[in-house]
């Protein structure tokens, strides 16, 4: 019985889709108060920028701003660079605050609890972490010659997304709890002739899965429970 | 007149070397430009003379990367928009000297002369596709004088930027300069009053008056 290299192809796919392409996300809600936003009240989506190591992507701020912006629950949020230069020079790498007490004390200084009153917000989000390439493996060799060109072979590939976002309640002068993300995703990517990509984006499922928690983190005084999302995707 | 003349030459040449070295495909020409903000601040009940040394005004950076292109960073218009806002919240007036030593009557109306340059600017590119920063370093030189000259505080400010290549490098290069400038800007408005020197200063000054 001889296979064709189409049904080779399609073979090799659905096992390196079986086998290979998968996410694994865990996500870990805290909540340890009743606060949520009331009327007129904001959020501010802000990136822990004082590892020398890593720092939260600028697109993965942007995501999370645009899933909590797009919300059914409305959420208003205040553009991070304006708030920044707002309150210039507290919020930089090196002065930010890097707990409540920090920013309490910040809030006495002459004119900053004035400045943050006036832009509205109420919860400052502090997201840290990264997206890392954990592991990769296979290959793929690909050829030409005048009779056509092609590759064989089979390369993988697998991020790991990990995220902890810190909520601090800006009037209550306290912090609200933190959700910790951390989605693995293992792309494969099968060549017989043409290569056949399977990638998992572990990073927009972080985003998705945060911006999902943090939504009803900050609408929700009570029956949010602590606990652990364990979800396994193939595919 | 002349001086200005001849620094305008001096960066149409340098921009235009720049420009050629762009055409050639072989550098990278990034003219960092930003509005920057006015500090949340206390100021201080000082009149200070304000001194921008003339490389200040005119800093380009050019270096040639090994197994990578020729850069050129031209910082000068930045720099004066990043330090003109910070003085003027930090001092209750600021007026620009156009002299060190200055004048007899600029020195009469102020308390003391603040001067201003780039003593050192650094940059990283990646060179590999797995390294995602780019890195900037620069150190600014603050020296404060009394009207009489003496100085009272030569202090070294650092400041360090990192941005994502998201896009072009020299986009990236454009955005780790401006956090690095920042970043100085912050330590110059928060950190000036905890400088032994200046809080001795400003002792005897205002136990005197």
């Amino acid at each position: 019985m001889r296979l064709s290299s189409s049904g080779l192809l399609i073979g090799l796919s659905a096992v390196a889709v079986l086998a290979g392409c998968s996410t694994t996300s865990r996500l870990e809600p805290y909540k340890q108060t009743d606060a949520v936003l009331l009327e007129g009240e904001g959020v501010v989506i802000l990136a822990r920028r004082h590892h020398a190591t890593h720092e939260a992507e600028e697109e993965f701020i942007d995501c999370i701003s645009d899933a909590l912006a797009s919300s059914k629950q409305d959420i208003v949020v205040h553009d991070s660079d304006e708030f920044q230069d707002m309150l210039y020079p507290w919020f930089e790498p090196s002065t930010a605050p890097l707990n409540v007490a920090d920013l309490s004390e910040l809030l006495d200084r002459p004119g900053v609890a004035e400045r943050v009153s006036a832009t509205g917000v109420r919860f400052v989000v502090w997201l840290d972490g990264s997206t890392d390439r954990v592991a990769s493996g296979g290959s793929i060799t690909c050829a030409a010659g005048i009779g056509g060109a092609g590759c064989m072979g089979l390369a993988w590939w697998e991020d790991d997304a990990r995220y902890d976002a810190s909520v601090w309640d800006v009037a209550q002068l306290n912090e609200s709890g933190t959700i910790h993300a951390d989605v693995r995703g293992r792309s494969v990517m099968p060549a017989v002739i043409v290569p056949l990509p399977f990638i998992a984006r572990p990073q927009a499922k972080a985003c998705r899965g945060l911006g999902e928690q943090l939504e009803t983190f900050l609408t929700t005084p009570s029956g949010y429970g602590a606990g652990i999302a364990e979800i396994a995707e193939i595919g | 007149m002349f001086a200005a003349v001849k620094r305008n030459s001096w960066r149409v040449c340098a921009g235009a070397v720049a420009q050629a070295l762009v055409l050639a495909g072989c550098a990278s020409a990034v003219v960092v430009e930003s509005d920057f903000p006015t500090p949340v601040v206390e100021s201080l009940p000082l009149a200070v003379g304000l001194f921008y040394e003339p490389e200040l005004r005119d800093f380009i950076h050019a270096e040639a990367l090994p197994r990578s292109s020729t850069w050129t960073i031209d910082l000068g218009d930045a720099n004066l928009a990043m330090l003109e806002p910070l003085y003027h919240a930090m001092f209750a007036s600021t007026r620009e000297v156009d002299t060190l030593p200055p004048s007899d009557s600029d020195a009469a109306s102020v308390d003391a002369i603040l001067s201003s340059a780039l003593n050192r600017f650094e940059f990283d590119v990646p060179r590999t596709t797995r390294d995602q920063f780019v890195e900037v370093w620069l150190e600014y030189r603050l020296e404060l004088r009394d009207p009489g000259g003496n100085v009272l505080i030569d202090w070294l400010v650092p400041g360090y930027g990192k941005a994502e290549i998201v896009g072009s490098r020299e986009s990236a290069v454009h955005r780790a300069a401006i956090v690095a400038m920042r970043e100085a800007g912050a330590k110059i408005s928060t950190e000036f009053l905890t400088q032994p020197a200046v809080v001795d200063w400003l002792d005897e000054k205002f136990n005197e008056g």
